[in-house]
């Protein structure tokens, strides 16, 4: 029995248990406390306050989910479908709206809309008096959809360019019409992608706490924040945690259950579909995309670009170089150390699979389903104790120290973006290695290679355009990240997102412009980067199921 | 080729490090041993702030550093961190959360004569945990052509049928709100703040979002006829150098209720010492200062409150809105009755 339990030892392995372990016991340190006689605190929010999160909560997921899962098809299909012209630019410009954190989109926009703001304005002066109410549940959903639909666009565009053009036309052949090819057969063979990307877009909008901050729309991360910091009691924060983490396994599972035993092949060798020319009414296909673009990314950039000129802090004043030097090296940092793990977990996956393997690498990358705020409860509390267990060490070092010493430094927030991100990274890596098999990493071991040699002069150079995408996104991910960054960030330590939520939510947004176009410029950068790789196969980025 | 590439990639990344090491560094170490200074946790996020501990800087020759976060995340932060935090100093912007702070046993009490005798007992802790520092009004901000300032006169009127559908206010998760409750609960009594609370909700122009800012505007759009708000906003409008914003807040005006009766809510930022600060001589030196009448007038003409030291002049805006009688309550209720606030907040349905 412990012969199958065995598994060999080496660096892929260890590092792999750790990062297991570093996301259970953090994890399992909070979840117990549930079991804790309910305060008044929970008294108080079950009584007044759970229902209303609830539906909040369910009625954003499900709209968010919808239509995000629509538009990412209908631009997927349109990229990849037809052709027209301007279709290249378009197709990568898609991934755009990936570079705006829906937080800085909803700051621009209620601006903008604001009774002084510029549209009412300019419509008042050409006699139309309109007001607008931009702060409520239906715009969250809408800057929602506009700036997540790129993950359901990506996942979706790079499965439906590996559909098999025989499978469409032989549906034809046999008297399907269109819309129905693309229900019986388009629509199931790209399920998987699709149910993937709008997993991503419903954990991001579970994990988002600054538009609905500002909206004071009160859903989960809210509700935690608030049982946290208001009332002070971060029993009654891990309960509402629970309870949230409840609705990501209910959504999971449903999923999974809906689609039953059904799996969706594709066979390895395809000829991809044609791109045909747009006729007649699809021709509005292409303006509609530029359309989304434009309220996704232009109206956006452009808006603050002309609040930049009214801001009483500089491009390049001290303190903005600071928050970029904070921003990026923090990233470049965590970044380098997901990609890092991941590939040791890669290699660890790879080879026979056992059902421990599968569970303990599930684990692993739990992290992304767990919104920050919770994820942030479950690192300080660990941190904390970590400190107390570790203070006679720090004692031997520097006998004046303070108890606290990693929960006051940057380590603590590295650490939870590592947790976090880590299953965007793995993802994105697993999948390269499944692309070039094991033929090559066997030969080197044969070779008597050792694992690490083999790693850097084999595996490392055949999946670098896999490392690289997923460094990129996520690159962009932490740069963006808001309630982990806020809450667990060191003393007087603020990167660009931080300080655009500080000076947003004390309506200061002329202010808050420069950080948020340097935070967008240097995201929309990496999208550049990202899509104009020479990538053979294009996505690397894609989610298994 | 591979080898250099590595090399240059390597020594780029320990400059990028070192870099942002000095950056991280710059307020802990590498300090002159001899050179005094204190920490403050501060929910003061302004700028004018900066300028006034440069001042204090420039005058006692000790360093300020600024920690700035909102109240609670302080709270926590001072809880977890205990007997090793590095703060001397929380000043939050209202003396509720500092009550909090002092019953969570985060501060330390002083005693300063000096404090004594330039803070108003309402506006100070009797046992010497916290001093308020600078005081803003909760006021009625109205639209002069769509209402009569007859018709105003206390908040709690603001519960009756004519103003259904023409009041605004910010969330009940703001602690500015939560304050007012509290002062409520003190002055009507639980149930007399339960009605005006309900009454208040039942007469919304719209569910609550946006800050005081946000308030004001809708008033002038037309959502609303009447806002609970902030005097600083006001003043801040005015003064924010945006000519739609200055416009904006002219055509508003603003209205002290409950002369008559209980008086204007009245809340005040407030600092006090925090308990394990390594330092309390200082940092009880710096709240002096915060109360000296330089600092004082700082406060008044350049962010709008009105100065807590009674020798101090008020800014000409601000005596252009006119004096006005204040609640009569020790700003401790604030922090004892906010628990009790929250929930009558919630239990009516105010979001």
């Amino acid at each position: 029995m412990f012969k199958r339990l065995k598994v060999k030892l080496n660096i892929f392995t260890i590092t792999s248990i750790l990062a297991g372990l570093f996301i259970i016991v953090p994890l399992l340190n909070i979840l117990v406390r549930i079991f804790e006689r309910p305060s008044d605190v929970w008294i108080h929010i079950r009584t007044y306050l759970l229902v209303e999160y609830l539906q909040n909560t369910v009625i954003l997921i499900t709209f968010v989910a919808l239509l995000s899962g629509l538009l990412g098809f209908f631009a997927a299909f349109t990229v990849t479908r037809f052709e027209f012209k301007g279709r290249k630019t378009l197709a990568w410009m898609l991934i755009l709206p990936l570079a705006v954190p829906s937080y800085i989109m909803g700051y621009v926009y209620a601006d903008m809309f604001s009774f002084i703001g510029i549209v009412p304005r300019t419509l008042r002066d050409v006699g139309i008096d309109i007001r607008f109410n931009v702060m409520t549940m239906r715009s969250a959903i809408i800057i929602f959809v506009l700036t997540l639909y790129p993950y359901v666009y990506m996942l979706t565009r790079s499965a439906l360019n590996k559909q098999n053009a025989s499978y469409i036309e032989s549906a034809r052949l046999l008297g399907a019409s269109k819309m129905k090819v693309l229900w019986r057969v388009v629509l199931p063979l790209a399920r998987p992608a699709l149910v993937a990307g709008i997993l991503l877009v419903v954990l991001e909008t579970l994990n988002d706490y600054g538009l609905v901050a500002f909206f004071n729309i009160q859903v989960f991360s809210f509700a935690i924040f608030n049982a946290w910091f208001s009332f002070g009691d971060v029993v009654s924060a891990i309960r509402l945690s629970a309870v949230l983490m409840v609705i990501v396994f209910v959504v999971v599972f449903l999923e999974r259950a809906v689609r039953g035993k059904r799996r969706y092949h594709l066979s390895s060798k395809t000829r991809p579909v044609k791109r045909t020319p747009l006729r007649g009414y699809q021709n509005i296909y292409p303006f509609i995309l530029w359309g989304v673009l434009v309220f996704a990314f232009f109206i956006p950039v452009l808006y603050l670009i002309y609040l930049a000129q009214f801001s009483r802090v500089g491009f390049f004043d001290l303190e903005m170089i600071y928050l970029i030097i904070n921003s990026l090296s923090i990233a470049l940092f965590a970044t380098a150390l997901i990609v890092i793990i991941a590939v040791m977990l890669a290699n660890f996956a790879r080879g026979r699979s056992s059902s421990f393997k599968k569970s303990w690498l599930k684990i692993t990358n739990l992290g992304y389903a767990i919104p920050g705020a919770v994820l942030a409860i479950a690192v300080n509390i660990f941190f904390i104790n970590t400190d107390q267990i570790l203070y006679p060490i720090y004692r031997l070092f520097n006998p004046e120290t303070g108890r606290l010493v990693l929960s006051l430094s940057l380590a603590m927030l590295v650490f939870a973006y590592v947790l976090r991100f880590m299953a965007i990274g793995y993802n994105s890596i697993e999948a390269s290695y499944d692309k070039i098999g094991e033929s090559f990493t066997e030969a080197a071991y044969a070779l008597r290679a050792s694992k690490l040699k083999t790693l850097l002069m084999v595996d490392v150079p055949l999946i670098k355009t896999g490392l690289i995408s997923a460094a990129i996104i996520v690159f962009i991910d932490v740069v963006k990240e808001l309630p982990l960054t806020l809450i667990l960030r060191p003393a007087d330590y603020n990167t660009m997102a931080s300080k655009v939520y500080e000076y947003a939510s004390d309506e200061m947004l002329t202010e808050a412009s420069i950080p948020a176009l340097i935070l967008i410029f240097i995201s929309s950068l990496m999208v550049f980067l990202l899509t104009h790789m020479k990538a053979k196969g294009g996505f690397t980025f894609v989610r298994k199921n | 080729m591979k080898a250099k590439s590595i090399l240059v990639m390597l020594s780029a990344t320990i400059v990028w490090f070192t870099l942002s090491a000095c950056q991280l560094g710059v307020n802990d170490a590498n300090q002159d041993p001899n050179q005094q200074s204190i920490t403050i946790f501060s929910e003061r996020h302004y700028d004018t702030d900066r300028v006034l501990y440069d001042l204090f800087e420039a005058e006692t020759g000790i360093q300020v550093n600024l920690v700035r976060d909102g109240a609670d995340p302080l709270l926590s932060r001072l809880e977890n961190e205990g007997e090793d935090t590095i703060a001397d100093v929380l000043l939050v912007a209202d003396a509720g959360s500092l009550e909090r702070a002092k019953n969570r046993d985060l501060l330390l009490a002083i005693e300063s004569p000096f404090l004594n005798e330039h803070v108003p007992q309402n506006y100070r802790d009797i046992d010497g945990y916290w001093y308020g520092v600078s005081a803003r009004a909760r006021v009625l901000v109205y639209h002069p052509e769509r209402v009569d300032v007859n018709a105003l006169s206390t908040y709690e009127a603001l519960i009756e049928p004519a103003w259904e559908g023409r009041v605004v206010t910010r969330s009940s998760t703001n602690i500015y709100n939560q304050s007012l409750m509290a002062s409520f609960i003190e002055v009507m009594g639980d149930q007399g703040a339960r009605d005006f609370a309900s009454g208040l909700v039942a007469n919304f122009a719209k569910s609550p979002s946006g800050n005081d800012r946000a308030q004001a505007l809708s008033v002038l759009s037309g959502e609303a006829d009447v806002a609970i708000m902030n005097t600083y906003y006001i003043g801040v409008m005015l003064n924010s150098g945006d000519a739609t914003q200055i416009e904006a807040a002219a055509s508003l005006k603003l209205f002290f209720p409950n002369q008559g009766t209980t008086g204007t809510h009245v809340n005040a930022s407030a600092a006090g010492v925090v308990k394990h600060s390594s330092n309390p001589e200082l940092a009880t030196q710096f709240i002096e200062f915060l109360l000296s009448e330089t600092a004082q007038r700082h406060f008044t003409t350049n962010n709008f409150e009105y100065p807590v030291n009674p020798n101090v002049e008020w800014d000409s805006l601000l005596l252009s809105w006119g004096t006005f009688v204040p609640q009569d309550i020790n700003l401790a209720v604030l922090g004892e009755n906010n628990n009790r606030a929250k929930e009558i907040m919630d239990q009516v349905g105010w979001r």
